[in-house]
């Protein structure tokens, strides 16, 4: 049972990689026109490399988000013990 | 696919060989270790003992040997690619095992273990597709660029993200074994549902399960042989190819959750690629009752053991015991990816 708030930060971890690729590949590495000018091109690839960053910050916002959470409710409920 | 009875023998030995030479040669392999004075403290023991330490060239001997006779037996150059990456891994951690190399050299140098696959991709075209299969999705189309990419950046993470997870009696053999006995699940069900699907990549598999049994015989509590980064490399280097090779990139990326959380615990905590035995504090200490307790110092890194220990002290075996609960429940989960993605 103690296990069970990090199983539940695996499957959040398991939903967000899944997710977070299939929209990679299908929206953000595909993304726009073919570029008829070096600007529009450049914008594009800026975009996606802004994207993808994001996708990026997404999931270690979560990770990090549930981690604090899942780490302060245990410091809240340990209690001292002789060995520590 | 419908594998002949002279396949289905092909593939046993694949399996069998391998296991055979690790079981049988690691009595005598640790024996010459010890007496080269190859030995490693097992430092969560009070006191600490002393266990033969690296075992990794035995495990890459054992390697070897399996997907040269898979090479052989399916005449493809998917198990060449396979051993070449992992090869790159095993020399590049055995440097590290005798020398100690530093925090940011080893994931540099791991770049290099995907080079095998990418230049064997030229002589083989099918070797693997540059693309990926999603469940109920189906292939997203092709992207060779970003996907040789992504291939380049897969062998440091997958390598080092196995590495992370060698630091308790049975961790990274049992993590090892679940984890490809599910790559072997996804691997197998692609087999059935694509006809052109060569056996050689079920084949080049089997190597890895086998020396992954064979190593936690000898590695699970009490530890009586120890991996060392040329065995943990190694080991990530050819769970990476087999992914790819596969084409179970998903279902693989899945079933090493656990270790790719602990990764990030350790790298964000640690704020950046710190060689382990340089960290500032350890994330855990052995108490005088031989439990091991999460360290409450700020400055420790949060690893995945650390995040566990703070549900309460655990002894070794238990600890070991909630890694690989974790990872039975990553591998289940990307058996069911494999289900979605082959049969459905």
């Amino acid at each position: 049972m103690k296990l069970v708030p990090l199983i539940g930060i695996e499957v959040a971890a398991f939903l967000l990689i899944i997710g977070e690729t299939y929209l990679f590949f299908v929206a953000i590495v595909p993304l726009g026109p073919v570029p008829h000018s070096v600007a529009v091109y450049t914008a594009i690839t800026l975009l996606k490399v802004g994207l993808t960053f994001g996708l990026g910050v997404l999931w270690l916002a979560v990770m990090v988000s549930l981690t604090r959470f899942y780490v302060r409710s245990r410091l809240r409920t340990r209690t001292p013990t002789s060995s520590s | 696919m419908q594998p002949s009875l002279a396949d289905v023998g092909l593939l046993l030995l694949s399996f069998i060989m391998p296991l055979l030479l690790v079981v049988l040669a690691m009595p005598r392999f640790n024996q010459y270790l010890v007496k080269l004075g190859r030995v490693a403290d097992d430092v969560h023991k009070d006191p600490p003992t002393k266990v033969p330490f690296p075992v990794g060239p035995l495990l890459f001997l054992g390697a070897l040997a399996g997907e040269i006779f898979a090479y052989f037996a399916f005449g493809s150059l998917v198990p060449l690619a396979v051993i070449g990456g992992a090869a790159i891994a095993f020399a590049i951690g055995l440097a590290d095992d005798l020398f100690v190399l530093g925090g940011k050299t080893k994931p540099l140098l791991l770049l290099f273990a995907a080079v095998p696959l990418v230049v064997s991709a030229v002589f083989q075209k099918d070797l693997y597709e540059s693309n990926l299969t999603f469940p109920l999705l189906g292939h997203i189309g092709e992207h060779f660029t970003i996907y040789v990419l992504l291939v380049f950046i897969a062998f440091p993470v997958v390598a080092d993200a196995f590495n992370m997870m060698d630091s308790f009696n049975g961790q990274i053999s049992g993590f090892a074994l679940l984890t490809s006995l599910a790559l072997l699940f996804g691997v197998v069900l692609h087999a059935i549902a694509d006809p052109s699907f060569s056996l050689a990549r079920v084949a080049s598999v089997l190597p890895l399960v086998a020396i992954a049994v064979g190593f936690f015989v000898f590695n699970r509590y009490p530890s009586k042989a120890f991996d060392g980064d040329s065995g943990a490399l190694m080991i990530g280097a050819m769970f990476a190819s087999l992914a790819i090779t596969g084409g179970v990139e998903i279902a693989a990326m899945i079933a090493i959750v656990p270790a790719i959380l602990n990764s990030f615990y350790t790298l964000s905590s640690a704020r950046g690629f710190v060689e382990r035995r340089r960290m500032a504090a350890r994330p855990t200490r052995l108490g005088e009752d031989g439990k091991m307790y999460a360290s409450l110092e700020p400055s420790s890194p949060n690893t995945l053991i650390r995040l566990i220990l703070l549900s309460g002290p655990l002894d070794e075996r238990d600890l070991v015991k909630s890694i690989l609960i974790l990872t039975v429940v990553a591998c289940l989960l990307s058996g069911a990816i494999s289900i979605l993605t082959w049969v459905f």
